[in-house]
């Protein structure tokens, strides 16, 4: 009898051990969760009240648009033309096999590009390429103590690193997302004139028709959120980056994740609200 | 003046520092020693604002750094030149760009009398014709002699040297030694220096500060510290593994 209890005894204290380190460890997430937040959201107030003031370092600013935009536009022309022209391809196929021929192929390539798969793709490219770039730059600084060294040279990391990466990730974004419409609806007639005999001018007609200014401003307002996401994102979790050379690259890793996971989120709330308020 | 009161700092489970009390009088050269890992690092960063203590007050000039806005703290770094262990050069920046950096943020100094600084002061530590070059292009030593020399550029009131002469040839390490020298001789610099490098932590100190164990074990003039009882000052001043402090290296040895 006495063995059974104490048997007992040795289960429910290790349950209870157990069930008090998980409710530690959960306690923990949750606490660092909100401190990151909190963290992140003091640095986008800084960050934007430098470039209200305008405080904002030219030069840099250049450079990053130069890194931001330019650098970024082979790769988004390369994958937006293949977009439009997949799109296009498979919107044919399903269509020729329900109506025997393929129809609205114009329609739907460039309703879905322009709305959707223009601003998300272009988005998740640059969260892939240059949100990577920003966490892996600021967090190698701030292991190297270089952010300290801003600090005792009386600038601030945000106003000297942050605003100008800010600036640039939220003209040139939008702007990505404009060339990534063009081509890839421009991709998605290669393929419609060239696979399903469909002349250039019925696609564009398709394509146009159907297409009005609040059209092609739903997925355009959705790269400027888009451009903030990435931004505050890399620049928060270089700047919180810890450990060493092992700690910038999970820092990178989180931080290419983290964007991409939240561009796609936000996606379907900045839709929901866009078409609530007739931008659609 | 800076008067550091009851400074703690704790990482977790491990109390760095408990307690720490000690004052530095202007134009005052305070070298502080102590066996590696025992926080002297991060008293010379919470100093300088950079770390926040849990508790205690930390005040330049009379204004508590601890409590401040983060704008009176960045006026109060403007007063401050920080040397880092591992120089902490910005690698984007040429070395002529690092050393200008802060007579550019913090001084309104024109391009000209800039490049006269930087070159001057590149030249007070032996360097020379290395401005166009990236940090990436410099041995370990030079990177720190430019560390040094930003730290000096804007001639600040205050300055804190981490380890400012190790990794240094001792020729070179005795340039720097007379340099902080000069500093304080010439343009009245309050200095702190965290240092291993007991030659030149007795060619420049006025004063001598021991942490050991979170504490200040010792905290006396330069005479005092060379000819104290303290067992534990002698025994890191000799550099002798024998004595009360104790390390992981020495009950390595014992068991031997």
């Amino acid at each position: 009898m006495t063995k059974y209890v104490k048997k007992n005894k040795t289960k429910l204290m290790r349950m209870w051990r157990f069930i008090e380190r998980f409710g530690q460890r959960s306690v923990g997430i949750v606490v660092e969760s909100l401190e990151g937040l909190g963290k992140a959201v003091v640095m986008t107030a800084e960050a934007l009240a430098y470039i209200l003031k305008g405080d904002i370092p030219l030069k840099s600013t250049v450079i990053q648009m130069v890194e931001v935009g330019w650098c970024s536009t082979p790769i988004i022309i390369l994958t937006s033309f293949f977009t439009g022209m997949v799109l296009a391809l498979q919107v044919g196929t399903a269509t020729a096999n329900l109506f025997n021929e393929p129809v609205y192929v114009g329609t739907v390539t460039g309703f879905s590009l322009v709305v959707e798969l223009g601003p998300v793709l272009t988005a998740i490219v640059v969260a892939g390429r240059v949100g990577a770039a920003i966490t892996a730059e600021l967090g190698t600084m701030k292991v190297t103590e270089q952010l300290d060294a801003l600090y005792t040279l009386g600038t601030s990391p945000v106003k000297f690193l942050a605003v100008s990466r800010f600036v640039a990730c939220f003209f040139m974004l939008p702007t990505l997302t404009v060339i990534a419409n063009i081509i890839g609806v421009y991709g998605g007639m290669v393929l419609t004139t060239t696979s399903w005999d469909v002349p250039s001018s019925v696609y564009w007609s398709q394509c146009l028709d159907f297409m009005t200014v609040r059209t092609f401003l739903h997925g355009f307002i959705k790269s400027f959120f888009f451009a903030l996401i990435i931004v505050i994102v890399a620049c928060h979790k270089g700047f919180n980056t810890k450990d060493g050379a092992e700690g910038v690259g999970k820092a990178t890793t989180s931080s290419v994740m983290s964007s991409m996971v939240l561009i796609l989120i936000s996606d379907y709330f900045l839709t929901s609200l866009l078409v609530a308020i007739k931008i659609k | 003046m800076i008067k550091i009161k009851n400074v703690c700092k704790s990482f977790g489970d491990k109390h760095v520092l408990r307690g720490v009390n000690f004052e530095v009088r202007d134009g005052e050269t305070v070298v502080i020693i102590g066996s590696s890992g025992v926080g002297k690092s991060i008293l010379l960063k919470t100093i300088v604002g950079l770390i926040k203590p849990d508790d205690g007050s930390v005040k330049i000039d009379d204004i508590d750094i601890t409590k401040s806005s983060s704008f009176d703290l960045h006026e109060t770094q403007k007063k401050m030149g920080y040397v880092f262990q591992e120089a902490a050069l910005f690698d984007s920046l040429s070395i002529f760009e690092n050393v200008a950096f802060g007579l550019r943020t913090l001084t309104s100094h024109t391009d000209k009398e800039i490049e006269q600084k930087v070159a001057q002061c590149l030249s007070m530590v032996g360097l020379e014709k290395v401005e166009h070059l990236k940090p990436s292009d410099l041995s370990g030593g030079m990177k720190k002699r430019v560390g040094l020399a930003r730290a000096v550029a804007y001639q600040p009131s205050y300055i804190l040297y981490d380890e400012p002469t190790t990794g240094l040839d001792p020729i070179m390490a005795d340039v720097i030694s007379d340099l902080i020298i000069n500093l304080k001789k010439y343009l009245h610099v309050t200095s702190i220096v965290v240092t291993h490098d007991m030659k030149s932590a007795y060619k420049i100190a006025d004063r001598i500060v021991m942490l050991y164990n979170g504490g200040i074990i010792f905290n006396g003039a330069l005479e005092e510290a060379q000819n104290t009882k303290n067992e534990y000052v002698k025994q890191f001043v000799e550099g002798s593994r024998r004595g009360p402090i104790l390390t992981d290296r020495t009950f390595g040895m014992d068991k031997i």
